[in-house]
Parts: structure tokens; sequence; C-alpha cells
């Protein structure tokens, strides 16, 4: 999956950073809290999860329920890139990313799931300095 | 050199099959491959973006092998772009009828994908692919320009390999 | 134009019937059934409000109150506009018609009447105008369900450490006691479908 490469503005220069294209997932951040998958609009997002125990790691303390994601999908043929989903996240991950050819034959392909969601995350460009923020990011 | 079935007029009230060469199917292929003629069904937002590829910033005629057509019966290639109302499925199924073998169809944006944002309205055909069969789906809403150039080269590509589907 | 001048067209041409209200930043008039033909003439003849133009003509779903039919005229002379607002039953609602006031009410009425089922008596070519042929049912009303959002699993059903087994398993969902969150527009399972 090489980042957008020629064939954008007759320069070649790639569309600009915040163009919407894509959406990448950071499996870091999730929480399988299903709020994407609430206020998506076209209920595009599939997320499956499952629930695990920690053992209490003090003496008398009580154990830890900890959410699992198995599965985050995306539908891109559904999908109308309105952003909703990455703006309601509460945990920051979901981000967009600018490519745009993953056109094919097959409709169903045109579903991401956790993998390629990992792969575009790779294209997401670096968040622009903020002059609000104290420091450079 | 294997022996390769090579399919002509394949659609409806095609001749069926005739038996070619290798060399004979990549030939055709080629032939069939150097100059597609587009034709837009622009229906909705899309569309603006179909014209925004083939004015001269994205323009549609730099690859070099596609250029736009007048009518559906002097096309090859039909870009449904746009949302498929219920009513409107009908007329696009005739202009896809009418058009001569070889025919290919992209799709262009959610809405003929699988309906897109109106994937619940009670007027919209969920997809065009429900009434013709598809060759390239493009994704977005709307899709770039730009994206439009690289799913003809991908339909390109698929014509030459032979790959392109068929009803 | 002001509210008190609105109401004073109205009430030369159909007494104490109408009140005058301001929705939206615009001047409405809601005026009874029965007076519709008049009080529209009124607001389109009297030479205070003097609304030649007609806008739109349609409707919306008021719930218990029945369905309420709203036309928007412009003035031209005087720049202004006028919200002429009334209400009609659910079942049987009928208006009559306002193409003798205004021929451009002719297509925005056909709507209305095959996207809410309101009869327009009078009107010269009552059909439907949007929908396809043989479309079954009035969709901008508000019972009426659309299927998709029925006929597909709302993904954000499940709750947090759910998967889709979990929802199909024998043992039933896994937070059964809990009531299940539903998507806007789609009615309790069982309730709309081929089966009912």
């Amino acid at each position: 999956m090489t980042p957008n490469a020629g064939l954008s503005e007759p320069s070649g220069a790639p569309p600009p950073p915040r163009s919407r294209g894509v959406i990448g997932l950071h499996e870091a951040n999730c929480t399988s809290c299903m709020l994407c998958a609430r206020e998506c609009p076209d209920w595009c997002i599939y997320i499956d999860s499952h629930t695990e125990t920690q053992p209490a790691t003090t003496e008398g303390g009580r154990d830890r329920t900890r959410h699992v994601l198995d599965r985050f999908a995306i539908d891109f043929s559904l999908c109308m890139y309105c952003g909703i989903c990455i703006e309601a996240c509460p945990f920051d991950a979901l981000f967009w990313s600018p490519e745009f050819d993953y056109a094919g034959p097959d409709l169903l392909a045109l579903t991401h799931e956790r993998d390629q969601l990992r792969e575009w995350m790779t294209t997401v460009p670096p968040r622009p300095d903020d002059p609000a923020d104290g420091e450079a990011h | 050199m294997g022996v390769t079935p090579l399919t002509i007029g394949s659609g409806p009230g095609g001749v069926g099959q005739l038996v070619a060469a290798e060399p004979m199917r990549f030939q055709v292929n080629l032939g069939r491959d150097f100059s597609l003629w587009v034709f837009n069904v622009g229906l909705a937002c899309c569309a603006v973006e179909f014209v925004a590829a083939s004015i001269s910033r994205a323009d549609i005629i730099r690859p070099g092998k596609t250029a736009s057509t007048p009518g559906a019966a002097q096309a090859e290639v039909m870009v449904v772009s746009g949302t498929v109302t219920d009513k409107m499925a009908v007329a696009i199924k005739r202009i896809y009828d009418e058009m001569p073998e070889p025919k290919y169809v992209i799709s262009f944006g959610s809405c003929s994908n699988c309906g897109g944002p109106y994937w619940d309205s009670y007027c919209v055909t969920k997809g065009v692919d429900q009434m013709i069969p598809v060759d390239v789906y493009v994704p977005g809403c709307p899709p770039r320009p730009e994206a439009l150039l690289r799913s003809l080269l991908t339909l390109h590509d698929a014509i030459v390999s032979a790959d392109a589907a068929r009803s | 134009m002001s509210a008190v001048e609105l109401l004073a067209v109205a009430t030369d041409a159909a007494g104490d019937s109408t009140s005058v209200d301001t929705s939206f930043g615009c001047l409405t008039i809601d005026v009874p059934p029965e007076r519709w033909v008049v009080v529209a003439t009124a607001i389109r003849d009297d030479p205070r409000s003097d609304c030649g133009f007609f806008d739109w003509l349609s409707a919306y779903d008021d719930r218990d109150a029945g369905l309420a039919v709203a036309v928007h005229v412009w003035s031209v002379g005087h720049k202004h506009g006028v919200i002429l607002r009334t209400q009609v039953a659910r079942t049987g609602g009928w208006l009559p018609s306002l193409t003798t006031v205004w021929r451009g009410a002719d297509w925005h009425e056909r709507e209305t009447f095959e996207m809410f089922g309101i009869r327009f008596e009078g009107h010269p070519d009552l059909r439907p105008l949007l929908l396809p042929d043989g479309f079954e049912g009035h969709p901008l009303r508000k019972e009426f369900v659309l299927a998709s959002r029925v006929a597909k699993a709302w993904p954000g059903q499940k709750e947090p450490g759910e998967s889709d087994a979990d929802l199909s398993s024998a043992d039933g969902p896994s937070r059964a006691r809990r009531r299940r969150l539903r998507p806007p527009g789609v009615p309790e399972s069982g309730a709309w479908g081929p089966d009912q």
C-alpha cells in the first residue's frame, strides 16, 4: 500500500494533508466503546469485542475487566466520509488519511478490516503544529 | 503457448465462445483497451467530480487512453456517478442495454456502489449493481477526480488481462 | 408588514378565525381549513400584503395534531413573505386546492399528495409527481418505516465487550436484562416486517 504517488495534481503534488481519503484505526487507543459505530449515520462500522478479566494485583483488590477488540471493520462502499466517527471517538483512535486509490472490482473488498485499517495509519500525515499549543508535536 | 478460450460477445444476446491462442487474446484485449470511450451518467454530486476529472486540471485524457463520448451508443465505459433512484434505475438499465459490446461499467461514488448515505431511503436503488454488472467500484463521497483516473487505469489493466467482469 | 397588519388582512376576509405568529423568522398565519382559499386570496389580493409570488407548499407530520400544511408566498413589491399554515386530519385529510389562487401550487400539491396522502379538492390533475409507479404508502409520514433500517442489524446494538456471537447465542443476549438501544426510526423487533 504505497503512499499516493503521481496522477494527483498535474505538478505531481499530493492531495492536501487534511483530505478525507480513508480512515485509519490506531488500535492501541481503541477501547471498543462502540461510540463510532453508534454515531455513524450509514451504519458502516462493524465492531466485535469481548471482555477479559484481569485478576487483582493487590491483596483484596478488585478484578479488572477489560474490553478487547476482536473485529473493527469500516465498509468504505457505504461510508460517506463525514468524519462523525473520528469526531465522536473519545480516545482518538481514528484518523483521516488522504489516500484515495483503493477502488477495485469487488464490492466486498471495500470493507476494510483491522489489518487494512492499521496499514492506513502509516499514511496518516503528522499533526500540524498548533500555535495555541505550548510546544510542537 | 496454451490455448485460452477468448470470449466474445458474452453479454445478453452474445455469440458465445471463440477459442483462440494466447497472443490473439492479448492482441484483442490491447485493441479494446486502446481508446476507451467514456460516457458519464451524471445523476448527482459525483457528476461534478467527473466533470472536474475531465477538465484540464486532472485530465481524463492525460493517461492518453480515454475520451468523452456524446452518447451511450458510442461508449465503451459507462460511469454511473450519483444516486440511482428507483425511477431512474429503469433508464440506466435502458442506457446500458443500448451500449454495444464490449462494455464496462464504473460505479463512481458511494451512492452507486450501494446506496451510500441514502442506504435507508424509500426511493433509492441501493447500488447500481442491482440493475447492471459493475466492473470497478470507486469508493468516496464524492471520490476525488484523481480517484476516477486511477479507477480507469484499474479498468485498463483488467481489460488487458481480460479480467473484466461480465454479467 | 407587521403581524398586526397581516392579521387585519385576514380578519377582513375571514373574521376572527385566524391567528398570526412568527415561525422561523417569518410571519405565519394559522388558518382553519374551511377558510383556506378565502384567506389565501385575501393575502394575494390585498394591497397591504400583495403576495402574488408563490414560493412553496408542503406539509409536515405534526404527530397527534394531524398533518400540517404550510404555504410560503412572497410579495415582490413589498419584499415580505407570509407563511400560511393549516392542520388536516391524518386519515382522509383534505384541503381545497390553491391552484385557483396561485397556479404554481399545482406541482407542489401533487408532491404533498403523494408524500402525505392529503387530497386537494379542485386540483386539475392530482396524481403522483416524483415517486415511481406503483409506490405504496406515503413516505414522509412519521409512521412510514424505512425498510432498510429494519432489515440491517444496527452495528451499535452491541454493548462494549459483545460480539455477534453473543447476540445470537442460545442463552440469549448477555445483557438481556438491560433494554437494548434502538436506533431512531426502527420499531420494536417483531412489530413490523414481512410476517406482520
